[in-house]
């Protein structure tokens, strides 16, 4: 893409699901926890309406890493969800990896209790780019 | 597993008894003096060719939203093609009510455009599996060239003798029909069983070099079997924008290579038929550019479909990879 978009911070887009991984990063920003700001979190009602497509959309136009985040596997608001979700990734990741492209993609499990893991989780992702970026 | 014999005047008994009937059709190749393509056959089957040397379309292509609507159907194709027509059927594309699919043991083929239209056709169907014939990228490559799917399959022996194998019931019932006693299928084959595909590994680098020539005129997407959608997401603006869309997009980002998009175009129609890709190479053969993109398309299909121990257009009960799960397993997909 552009220059004007390379030299800038790096920027994560996150999909959280708005039954546990969204409401656990609302609960980081009440408990005061921090996470960098170059994560920017999208809701989305269940972690299986992230199409691929968004994602690589998302490394193609730009962003450094996407992250899904989901409910842990039995716990989907709607049942199976997160199930197809872990299908849709791992296939997804395959892709990448047959591309080389690594680590730019991750999948995290954090229910909405999970603040601090949440947290982690991201900084760890985003210290990870930022070193390969240097 | 038991079979018939079929021999060249059975192939028209056999066809014609089924187009008897008021409303039943049967597409398969048609071969005069001068062409061989794909043509609906009613009433009898006059210049058919159980095989055609020349790819030019996956046939697969004109069963989208087919529905039998009472009338009896009878694909006589190419494994690849059948192979389509069963990942459609899984994807509810099709009705699988009174339409029955033949595969037949396919020698490879030779893509239309290199030869600068079809010439010499071959009398003797032996002629057909000669080695030295050039042939496609796809067909060199392919991973069942048995016809081994769908509901029945015709296939050759070592002597090219022709048998014709059920697979389902409705095989059967049509197979039925034939005179003659169930017998024996020979294990020595014409066509062996093709060796499992290596592990497929490039990188962004080749995928940019190869796509330098992409236009983006989407004939590959259009010439694909499987790839159905009504409303594709590259229809839209959303994608890759156009005019005023685009424009808008610019002042927003930055600046853009103009035709914008092709890694992302290929990229997610990669992703989207990665579990139904049959492999065919109709994406290739309908590119104006000539770009190579059956490696990517069939090499990253091959390994999706690897991980879910799922082969396209195998058996019309396995259900499509990304429709199901299992509760135990990928351990390893969280980070």
């Amino acid at each position: 893409m552009a220059e004007s978009i390379k030299n800038k911070n790096i920027e994560i887009v996150g999909f959280a699901c708005s039954y546990c991984s969204f409401k656990a990063s609302e609960m980081a920003g009440s408990l005061r926890m921090k996470y960098p700001e170059g994560v920017k979190l999208i809701e989305v009602p269940c972690s299986s309406r992230v199409d691929p497509a968004f994602i690589i959309k998302a490394l193609i136009e730009g962003a450094d890493g996407v992250f899904v985040a989901g409910c842990h596997p039995g716990d989907c608001h709607f049942i199976k969800g997160n199930y197809y979700t872990r299908r849709k990734i791992a296939a997804l990741k395959e892709m990448f990896n047959a591309f080389s492209i690594d680590g730019r993609l991750r999948l995290f499990w954090v229910s909405a209790s999970e603040a601090r893991r949440f947290v982690d989780k991201v900084t760890d992702m985003y210290n990870n780019i930022k070193e390969k970026k240097k | 597993m038991k079979g018939k014999e079929l021999k060249s005047r059975d192939i028209d008994s056999l066809f014609n008894g089924f187009l008897r009937d008021e409303g039943s059709i049967i597409l398969g190749f048609k071969k005069d003096t001068i062409t061989i393509g794909h043509h609906v056959f009613k009433g009898n089957i006059k210049d058919f060719s159980l095989i055609n040397p020349f790819f030019n379309a996956n046939g697969a292509l004109y069963f989208r939203r087919l529905f039998s609507k009472g009338s009896r159907l009878l694909f006589v194709l190419r494994p690849c093609e059948i192979r389509a027509y069963v990942e459609l059927i899984k994807l509810t594309q099709m009705e699988r009510e009174g339409m029955i699919a033949i595969s037949v043991d396919c020698p490879g083929t030779e893509s239309v455009k290199e030869t600068k239209g079809m010439t010499s056709l071959p009398e003797d169907i032996r002629d057909y599996f000669k080695e030295d014939t050039p042939k496609r990228w796809a067909c060199i490559n392919c991973r069942e060239k048995r016809g081994v799917v769908g509901d029945g399959g015709i296939r050759l022996d070592k002597d090219f003798n022709m048998w014709i194998i059920p697979y389902t019931e409705k095989g059967e019932a049509l197979i039925a029909t034939l005179e003659g006693e169930w017998t024996d299928v020979p294990q020595d084959m014409a066509i062996k069983q093709d060796k499992e595909p290596e592990v497929f590994k490039t990188d962004l680098d080749m995928l940019k070099k190869d796509l330098s020539k992409c236009i983006l005129c989407m004939n590959c997407r259009d010439m694909c079997p499987v790839c159905y959608c009504v409303d594709c997401v590259f229809n839209t603006d959303e994608y890759l924008p156009k005019g005023d869309a685009l424009l808008n997009k610019i002042l927003r980002t930055g600046e853009v290579d103009l035709p914008q998009g092709k890694e992302l175009f290929h990229l997610i129609r990669m992703y989207h038929v990665s579990q139904t890709c049959v492999g065919c190479g109709a994406c290739e053969e309908a590119c104006p550019q000539g770009i190579p993109l059956t490696k990517y398309f069939k090499g990253i299909s091959e390994r999706l479909q690897g991980l879910f121990s799922y082969m396209s257009g195998r058996d019309f009960n396995e259900p499509i990879p990304y429709t199901t799960f299992k509760e135990d397993e990928l351990k390893n997909a969280e980070d």
